[in-house]
Parts: C-alpha cells; structure tokens; sequence
C-alpha cells in the first residue's frame, strides 16, 4: 500500500502511479535526448529557437506532475485540513497554458511563414565525401523521434482514466503534440524536396490548431475545476459517474429521505459533502458514520467525505420540480 | 484534440510522398531554377572583393568568379554577370533577377534569414582562411544542391 493524503492508494493506483512517474522520467529523458540530436540536424536558427523552446515547454506537464507527486503523499495537518491534493489541479493548469503556448508558438511561426510565402531553403551534407541533400538526413532523424511520443500518449491516457488524473490527461495531450508535430515536419520536409514549399508550412498549421484546441480545453478545465465545478470525467464531458452513485448509495439507507450532493475534484481526489434529510428529527451517530463510510467505500477516489444531515437541501442541490 | 480520421490520415500519406520521390526529383526547385539555366544563361551578381572578385575592363575575374565560371561550363551555361553591393544583389537574387551572388561572403551572413545560402567552403584561393559560402534564391533546393555538390567536389 502507498501512503496518499490521509488514506492509502489501492493496489492497482498505486501500481498505475509507479508507472505514470516511471513514464513522466522517460518523458523528461527523450526530450533532453531530442534537444540534443536535434540541434545537430537542423540549420536554419530561426526555426530551431521556436523547436528549443517548445521542446523545453513541453516538459512543464511533467515536471508538474512529479512535483504535484510529492505533495499529495502529504498527511492532512491543521493547516492544510484538505491534503495536498489540489497541487495535480494546479499542475493540470501549468500543462494547459503549456499546451496554449506551444501551440500558439508553431501557429504563429507557421502561419507567418505561409502568408510571407517563405521558401524552405534545405541544402546538402556532406558525409564520406558524399553529398546528400539535408533533407533525407531530417527525415532520417524524425521517424525514431517521432516513435516514442505516440506510444508515451497512449501510455499516460491509460493511465490519466486509472488514477483520474487530468494533469496526465493534459500530458497525454503534450506527447500527442510531441508525436504530431514531429510527423508534421517530415511531411514538411518531404514536401520541400518534392519542391511543394507550402507543405512545411501548410501540415504544421494544421497541426498546430490541433495543439492550440487541447491547450484552451485543458487550461478552461482546469480554471473550471479550480473554481469548484461539479466533478467531471476525465475528459470534462459529462458529470462524473460517482455523483449518481453516492446519491443512490445515500438514498437506500432507511433513514434517509432526500440526498444532495456537493462533489469536487481536487485534481485527482473528490472531496464530497452530502446533504442528507432524515427522515425522522434524530439521526444517530452511528447512522451518519456508517453512511459516511458506504459512501468512502464506492471509490479509491473519495477522499474526504462528510455527511451533513439537515432539515432540507440547500437551495441548489434541490431535486427540480 | 486533432479529430481521429485526420490523424490516421497523415500517416498513410508518407509512402505515398515517398512512391512520389521515385518518380520526381528530389530535392526540386519550386520555380524550376537548374532547369532553366542548365543549357542557358546563369545570371550571377558580384560585388568586388579582393583577389576573389574584381572587375578589369567590363570583365569579372578572380578566384571566387573563376569558380561560378566552371560551375556554369560543368551544366553547360554561360555567365552573365552583374556588378554591383551586396544587399542590392540580394534584393535581386530574392526577387528572382538574379541566380547567384558571390563576392567574398562568409559563412557568418546575415543573409541567411532572407534567402538560400550554401555551406561555408574554406579552400578557396584568395580567401584568407575564411569560409565562403554563395547564395542563391531562397527554396530552389536542386540548384543549390547541385552547386554545393560542385564546390564539394573542386574545393573541400
């Protein structure tokens, strides 16, 4: 068992947890070994400051996290009565805005590129005392680069649903982007050669407006989520499945008579708090506690969970008639 | 999130630019720059430059122009040649009135943002240990491609 906040993760979160950190290390590992092979091939300096500085941008998502990692092991204290867990809230933050500017980044190059109808210039190299153009050399490059990311992508999307974590959700978004771009440019460079100097250009805009959506959706859930919204799925598509579940959970004891809940999601955890409305004017101790408890039971995700009995349901939680 | 069918749709793409490279050549000129002058006239600007350029009697000569002279015999073109500074030569290689510019440029140029530049050569006579590079209309890859593989060949 892993120490989480005041509980302890389950076995497979923390064996999903074990590999989210082992493949976020990897993540870090390929971008430093990207930078480094990739200033060797490419000359033109304009374009390589924007790749340096997207490659080094795409690293915040998972530097976020392993840091975020560190804190949500923290034990509840007086002065932070919740836990540490919204620090994978934040994080998720940083990984949208970082998503935001890397997209905006290569829109802005591309698009500039395009409207002032740059021609590619891409010479040759000489290797062995043989000339090959550069190009065939990018490309040569850019498949193995390209490789990792796409398998990185699926790993932290798995991964994000098994420990509801939208930090990695955001991330998988980033090694999405990584994959993309790098393919963008092998088409780019292909299309050179074959003398379509608009391609480069033309694939990464494409691209790029890819990045860019992911980026502005994350960052908004991120906002969304920060600001106390009802917990979502992962994906922010609908309201999360658990909020139904605690109500239903709540509703069969006998001596409940209404249900409200109050569900948010510190990035990863929920905090929960249920308005109950008992059926009688005494509840027991031993009722609440026990119910608090079923509810805990549901998910390795319930975190914090409070049962405030009352005489009836605020205002907003209140069954529409 | 890039939609599923546009993702999937790069990939298969790539065998085909490839099944294209077969049949093209590759890298190409989008405006067709070695076609034109092989078995014509290269257009090449100079400006003076110590023993690599100079001008005697409305004729260009040096080490670096005796260069661009081979280089033309080598795809059957004869030179014509235009003297004048260097950022005017750009501007006209840029617009396309001009196919080449030398005149004792070097490898630190600034010119690189604006237009196509080969590798730094060092052996050339006349340099004086610095290294030359030529420039030539931005994206026309074949040409400059063919050039850098002259140079390769008579001065690395």
């Amino acid at each position: 068992m892993t120490r989480f906040g005041h509980s302890e993760l389950p076995d497979e979160q923390a064996d999903a947890l074990r590999r989210a950190k082992l493949i976020e290390w990897l993540s870090i590992g390929y971008t430093v070994c990207t930078v480094t092979v990739v200033a060797f091939v490419v000359g033109n300096s304009q374009a390589m400051r924007t790749a340096w500085i997207e490659d080094m941008l795409s690293t915040l998502p998972q530097i976020a996290f392993l840091i975020a990692v560190l804190f949500i092991r923290r034990p509840h204290t007086r002065k932070h009565p919740y836990g540490m867990h919204r620090a994978m809230g934040v994080g998720h933050l940083v990984g949208g805005v970082a998503l935001v500017i890397v997209g905006g980044l290569l829109a802005y190059e591309s698009i500039s590129g395009l409207v002032a109808l740059d021609h590619p210039t891409i010479g040759t190299v000489s290797l062995f005392g043989h000339t090959i153009w550069l190009g065939w050399l990018m490309v040569g490059v850019m498949v193995p680069i390209a490789i990792p990311p796409f398998f990185f992508a699926r790993a932290k999307l798995r991964l994000s649903e098994q420990l509801n974590n939208k930090l990695l959700y955001a991330d998988a978004a980033m090694s999405r982007a990584d994959w993309q771009t790098n393919a963008a440019s092998i088409v780019g460079v292909l299309g050179i050669g074959f003398g379509i100097w608009w391609l480069d250009g033309a694939a990464a805009t494409f691209i790029s407006a890819g990045i860019l959506w992911d980026g502005l959706t994350n960052t908004r859930a991120a906002v969304l989520d920060l600001t106390d919204m009802r917990a979502t799925t992962v994906d922010q598509k609908s309201p999360h499945p658990l909020i139904d579940e605690i109500e239903e959970t709540l509703r069969e004891l006998p001596w409940v008579r209404e249900v409200g809940c109050r569900v948010r999601d510190q990035g990863h955890v929920m905090h929960v708090e249920a308005f109950v409305v008992p059926r009688d004017d005494t509840v027991s101790l031993d009722d609440l506690e026990s119910a608090g408890h079923r509810v805990a039971a549901l998910s390795w995700t319930m975190q914090d969970v409070a049962i405030i009995p009352a005489s009836e349901l605020p205002e907003e939680l209140a069954p529409s008639t | 999130m890039i939609p599923h069918w546009a993702s999937q749709a790069v990939l298969p793409l790539l065998p085909l630019l490839a099944l294209l490279g077969c049949s093209l050549q590759v890298p190409s000129d989008p405006e067709g720059t070695l076609d034109r002058v092989s078995g014509g006239v290269l257009r090449v600007g100079a400006s003076i430059e110590g023993d690599l350029v100079h001008e005697d009697d409305g004729s260009v000569s040096g080490t670096e122009a005796a260069l661009v002279e081979d280089f033309a015999e080598s795809i059957d073109a004869r030179v014509e040649w235009t003297v004048g500074g260097e950022e005017h030569l750009v501007e006209q290689v840029k617009s396309g009135d001009l196919d080449l510019v030398i005149g004792g440029i070097t490898d630190q140029t600034p010119w690189v943002e604006e237009v196509g530049v080969t590798r730094g050569y060092p052996g050339i006579p006349g340099a004086e240990g610095r290294s030359l590079v030529m420039i030539v209309p931005p994206g026309e890859n074949r040409f400059l491609s063919e050039l850098e593989r002259f140079l390769d060949e008579r001065v690395a």
